[in-house]
């Protein structure tokens, strides 16, 4: 589904990401893990095509994003869920409205968008909100919007940066047990943390980078070792 | 249907915006207000202007005093040929008769000047009303040629080159001040839209990340902008209207020795001008402003 081959990316003299390599199967769940700076974020804006790399190739669904532009670069957004680290929601707009962009954008409107809000907002818990603006949410509370604007167009793959960042552990689990029920429904999703917990918790695939490149990529819990539970950095 | 969906929701999105940016939408209206009333009000002005030089212009005329030996006929076909010709306004003859009755009426006091002479000394005389004052030094060289018909031409020179002057020098100057001010009421208008756009660049990147076209994100904000031009433009058109009706009396009453027009047409025209620049400016300038935030 997701294919890295050799890519690397520079902003200036600070190389993001050298010479990375992996494959990230359809239908897979699995961790980005790494301290701040270690290349997580610019490996997924590199995958969602916000950043093109300076050398290797990203694949996604067997397409080259570099070659993409225009209509191509639409389709592969819309084929895409993602969760930024600063939610990016739009601060104007009500909890509902941001949720309905991805379907406005295609075109929708009617009772089919509203049905499809209540519904995803209904699965992260916050039906009862959708008519607040994001500045009167609490920081999980704007997480779980930013999942739900992902996903409410039922997308291949869903892309989150630190989506537990900041919160309580029990906010935190929440948010990852409503990524892992998202991918139950088989969304390949990617999810870069630093939250050592919440990975140790889960038997799921974490790769591990440290300064650009790709130091491990193991199962966590089953036969490689737990982390160092050194939490958020 | 997702067409219509789509349009339905990009007027709705443009509405919702400029409520819910009231603040940096009522800034925007405004400054596109005052811009457009200056411009608008300068353009009357220049108007205005230009019609006093043009009435003076009018104002300037020449007279050919007709040799008495002169064959009547020839007289006549010169008359003729001057009514054709550009930039004339009207040729009247004045006979022997008339030059007379016109120096009785105007100096009843001196009549008796005329009762010691035998006969009637007053030559008859061509006299010309200009449109432009332009062609008056050719026109009174070439009369002053035909020695044969003309005894002589009577042209205030200095004043033909004095309103010469002055209507190239309004007409330039007015040009001049019309095109900077054209261009600083654009830049302003459209400075002030990039800043409405910029306070919501975030907005743009978001949409086109979650898939939109490059015309949906654009549909909005191209909407908004026409909105915020159009009721700029509105108020400055009304605001013409009402000033220059109040203006238009005490112009004509100041300058009342020239015919200076200050009818409803030239008026109406100009808001009507002033309200199709607000609207092309605005949703242009939204246009453009959006496109440097598209390349996400």
């Amino acid at each position: 589904m997701i294919v890295l081959q050799s890519v690397t990316k520079s902003y200036g003299d600070v190389r993001a990401v050298d010479g990375v390599t992996l494959a990230i199967s359809r239908g897979e769940f699995a961790f980005l893990m790494g301290t701040n700076g270690a290349g997580k974020t610019t490996l997924l804006r590199l995958i969602s095509r916000e950043e093109q790399p300076d050398a290797g190739v990203v694949l996604v669904g067997g397409g080259n994003t570099a070659e993409l532009s225009g209509p191509s670069l639409t389709r592969l957004r819309r084929r895409m869920g993602v969760v930024y680290q600063d939610t990016r929601l739009m601060p104007n707009a009500t909890v509902a409205e941001n949720v309905a962009l991805p379907l406005r954008v295609r075109g929708m409107g009617g009772s089919s968008v509203a049905s499809g809000v209540t519904a995803v907002l209904e699965r992260v818990g916050l039906a009862d909100k959708k008519a607040r603006f994001p500045r009167e949410l609490s920081g999980g509370e704007q997480r779980k919007v930013a999942i739900a604007r992902a996903v409410i167009a039922s997308p291949e793959i869903l892309l989150c940066d630190e989506p537990t960042e900041s919160l309580s552990a029990e906010r935190a689990a929440e948010i990852v047990d409503l990524l892992l029920d998202i991918n139950a429904d088989g969304v390949t999703t990617v999810v870069a943390t630093h939250d050592t917990g919440t990975v140790n918790r889960l038997r799921r695939r974490v790769i591990h980078m440290d300064s650009g490149c790709v130091q491990s990529d193991t199962l966590v819990g089953s036969a490689a070792p737990s982390l160092p539970t050194n939490g958020p950095s | 249907m997702a067409r219509l969906h789509v349009a339905r929701y990009l007027l709705g999105s443009a509405f919702t915006g400029l409520w819910r940016n009231r603040t940096m939408t009522g800034g925007a209206i405004v400054t596109t207000a005052i811009m457009l009333i200056t411009l608008a009000g300068f353009l009357a002005i220049n108007d205005t202007l230009n019609q006093m030089v043009t009435a003076l212009g009018r104002k300037s005329n020449l007279i050919a005093y007709v040799r008495d030996e002169a064959r009547p006929t020839q007289v006549t076909a010169i008359i003729d040929d001057l009514r054709t010709r550009p930039g004339v306004g009207e040729v009247q003859f004045v006979s022997k008769e008339d030059a007379l009755a016109i120096f009785e009426s105007r100096f009843v006091d001196q009549r008796d000047i005329l009762d010691v002479l035998q006969s009637n000394p007053l030559p008859a005389s061509v006299e010309l009303r200009l449109n432009n004052p332009a062609v008056v030094p050719e026109l009174a060289q070439e009369l002053q040629a035909m020695t044969a018909v003309f005894d002589d031409v009577v042209v205030p020179l200095d004043v033909v080159e004095e309103v010469i002057g002055i209507s190239n020098l309004a007409r330039v100057a007015g040009s001049v001040i019309i095109i900077a001010l054209t261009g600083v009421t654009l830049f302003v208008i459209v400075n002030t839209i990039r800043i409405a756009v910029f306070a919501r660049r975030q907005e743009i990147e978001i949409m086109k990340l979650v898939g939109a076209t490059d015309w949906f994100v654009r549909g909005p904000f191209v909407a908004e902008g026409a909105i915020i031009g159009g009721i700029g433009a509105g108020i400055a058109a009304i605001a013409l209207v009402v000033l220059y009706a109040q203006a238009a009396p005490v112009v004509t009453r100041i300058v009342s020795f020239l015919p200076v027009s200050t009818d409803t047409d030239f008026v109406r025209n100009l808001a009507v001008f002033t309200l199709l620049v607000g609207l092309i400016v605005g949703s242009l300038g939204s246009y453009f402003s959006v496109r440097r935030y598209l390349s996400v």
